[in-house]
């Protein structure tokens, strides 16, 4: 316990300066392979519920409202964020974002509810491939895009509307 | 005029009591990583206190147990208003993987009331400190509950749970399932 | 004669109200050069402040076996340690101190201890009980060393007044003023277990019994506890610079007082650098530290009776 080993020891811990991270001021970065909290993608799930049978705190729910709509529900409370719903999905409906900062006063927040059409034929009743988000986009009917505008138009009613629906892509030229 | 200038007081200077009532530990580590220099959450003026009745905020952290459940109880009603109490780590929160175990009762709010939830197994430091900011007013929450509906469908749906026998007829009763 | 009361007066509350003031500020500068010397960015230095305006928000939890007696004592603790402020100089000579004598400063800083065990003791809990007995344990082991200082200083000087005392009383003797440097380094080598500061905060240790005699403290009452301890930390450093580092105090009066405000900074950032980098004692280290200060001490006090 001598004097001069303490004053050593002050210079020492003195000499690294301030190692303390500006941390809510400043973003922190990530590291790879980060498991966050799970996004469910509604465009992709076909609603086999793989993810509610595998997942160990029992935390994403099913519900059958009819024959061709089943809810599926995410409550964020006890997921442990193993990612063993991100594994098991056949569609990759489920990525593991890198969003940590997931505090909150009230813990309805983190919850996340797909209404997922099953895709059940009304005469038949088997299951055939929904719409997917590219056959959305070819829009089968009557068209009516604006040409002195210069704009797509997505529905017959928004004809009427005076402004834009779709925002034109911004490109900047370099230099 | 002393209570307004005691109240805009409260938010810079946090003193912390931690509880843990049953849980692994691994989130008791995770608060003090915020305590060490890397991760300072002194500079929030927030000093980690061993008695309940110096402190505004109790860190709850593993389930309600059985066992535990009295004690935390007593610690809450020992903390003095007004209080604050943060459950932190996703067994704090929700009861965890253990929900359904023989000596757990259940998630803390069961026992008593809970302010602000820090889900995670166990979460990051800077999501605990985060969480704080929150509470404190820096910075805003960033979740929200998230609805997506893959199409809109008009047709009445009658589910076989709601279709009630009375007497002679067959009633159609909207209860709320979910 | 009115006019001179009211001047005694003014100067006394002058006193008193500087270690007000300024106590919160000296705490705040401790929590940060130990935070910088752990290397991490600490809390400002207002903190004490904002600490003592949010606890006097608080609720006030009457919770312990007798609640009149902590309340009894926690003002106590406070006022004997203002009380002490009124009589010491610092920085200009203080008008009060025609009231008391060095008997009565003796008496009031051993009564600012005493007041740490009714605190415990009007709390009743176990943890309570365990830090005020090993607070009367270094009470009784520490409390005669500043004694022997200020009677060393009385012996010298031929006087119990508190402006010759407090005035470098103690290298006043004939030839060499050897009692009154060997004084000066066990002083200085006991001063943290004054202020109450690691290594030798023994009885309000916070991991180990749970802060000891404070916990069944909230609120208000802690508000008065924790500001007494800030102010002790000033005023036994304006005891010790009285007594053992005058020099300088016979400059003009802005110089003197501002020479004393840094002479008083000086001495509570040694109490912060061996605060940083030291652990606690146990109990028996910590007498035995103590029994072999006393000795010296009487040592010295036997010296200083036979002259030197």
């Amino acid at each position: 316990m001598s004097v001069t080993s303490k004053l050593k020891e002050t210079l020492i811990c003195l000499g690294a300066g301030r190692v303390t991270l500006p941390y809510p001021f400043k973003a922190e970065p990530v590291p790879t392979n980060f498991r966050g909290r799970p996004i469910f993608d509604g465009n992709k799930c076909i609603g086999c519920a793989g993810c509610a049978n595998n997942c160990p705190a029992r935390e994403i729910l099913v519900y059958d409202v009819c024959q061709e709509v089943r809810i599926v529900k995410y409550l964020g409370r006890r997921c442990t964020y193993c990612g063993r719903c991100a594994d098991v999905c056949p569609e990759k409906a489920i990525a593991m974002s890198n969003e940590f900062e997931n505090g909150t006063n009230a813990v309805t927040d983190i919850s996340q509810k797909l209404d997922i059409f099953m895709s059940t034929c009304q005469r038949c009743g088997r299951c055939f491939k929904g719409a997917q988000v590219l056959d959305e986009l070819k829009m089968k009917g009557y068209r009516f895009d604006d040409l002195q505008n210069d704009r797509w138009v997505f529905h017959s009613q928004a004809y009427l509307d005076k402004e834009q629906t779709v925002d034109d892509i911004k490109i900047e030229f370099e230099g | 005029m002393l209570k307004n200038l005691c109240q805009k007081m409260f938010g810079r200077s946090l003193w912390v009591y931690h509880a843990n009532s049953g849980g692994c530990n691994g989130c008791d580590i995770e608060v003090l990583n915020v305590l060490t220099p890397f991760y300072d959450v002194e500079r929030f003026g927030i000093k980690l206190v061993g008695s309940p009745r110096h402190a505004d905020v109790m860190l709850c952290q593993g389930p309600a147990m059985r066992s535990t459940g009295k004690a935390l109880q007593r610690a809450y009603e020992a903390m003095p208003d007004p209080k604050l109490v943060f459950a932190i780590g996703s067994c704090a929160c929700g009861g965890g993987i253990w929900f359904d175990s023989y000596p757990v009762i259940g998630p803390v709010e069961k026992i008593i009331p809970v302010n602000y939830y820090i889900p995670g197994c166990p979460p990051r430091p800077e999501a605990i400190i985060y969480a704080v900011a929150v509470a404190v007013g820096l910075v805003d929450k960033r979740t929200a509950p998230v609805t997506f509906k893959q199409m809109e469908f008009p047709i009445p749906q009658y589910h076989p749970a709601d279709l009630k026998q009375q007497g002679e007829l067959v009633v159609y009763e909207k209860t709320e399932h979910i | 004669m009115d006019s001179n009361i009211i001047q005694v007066i003014l100067g006394g509350l002058a006193n008193v109200i500087m270690v007000l003031l300024v106590a919160p500020f000296f705490q705040g500068v401790l929590r940060k050069v130990t935070a910088r010397i752990q290397s991490r960015q600490g809390p400002p230095i207002r903190q004490p402040y904002y600490d003592t305006f949010k606890l006097l928000g608080k609720e006030d939890i009457e919770s312990g076996e007798a609640p009149v007696m902590q309340r009894f004592s926690t003002y106590l603790s406070l006022a004997s340690i203002l009380a002490i402020a009124c009589l010491v100089p610092m920085g200009f000579k203080a008008p009060m101190s025609a009231a008391g004598d060095a008997i009565l400063v003796i008496y009031l800083l051993t009564l600012s201890g005493i007041c740490m065990l009714l605190m415990g003791l009007a709390a009743g809990s176990a943890y309570s009980l365990v830090g005020i007995s090993r607070e009367m344990m270094t009470m009784l082991t520490l409390e005669p060393l500043i004694a022997i200082s200020i009677v060393i200083a009385a012996i010298h000087t031929q006087t119990f007044r508190l402006d010759a005392i407090l005035n470098g009383g103690i290298y006043q003797s004939g030839n060499y003023p050897v009692s009154g440097i060997i004084m000066l380094g066990v002083m200085l080598l006991a001063f943290q277990a004054f202020v109450g500061r690691v290594p030798f905060d023994i009885s309000e240790a916070e991991t180990e019994i749970m802060e000891g005699p404070l916990i069944e403290y909230s609120g208000p009452k802690l508000a008065i506890i924790k500001y007494a301890q800030m102010a002790k930390l000033v005023v036994f450093s304006a005891i010790f610079v009285g007594i053992f580092v005058p020099w300088g105090s016979e400059l003009v009066f802005p110089l003197a007082w501002i020479f004393f405000w840094v002479k008083v900074f000086v001495l509570v950032l040694m109490v912060t650098v061996l605060a940083a980098t030291h652990a606690r004692y146990r109990i028996d280290q910590a007498i035995r530290y103590f029994a072999s200060m006393l000795a010296v001490g009487i040592v010295a006090l036997i010296i200083a009776s036979n002259g030197f």
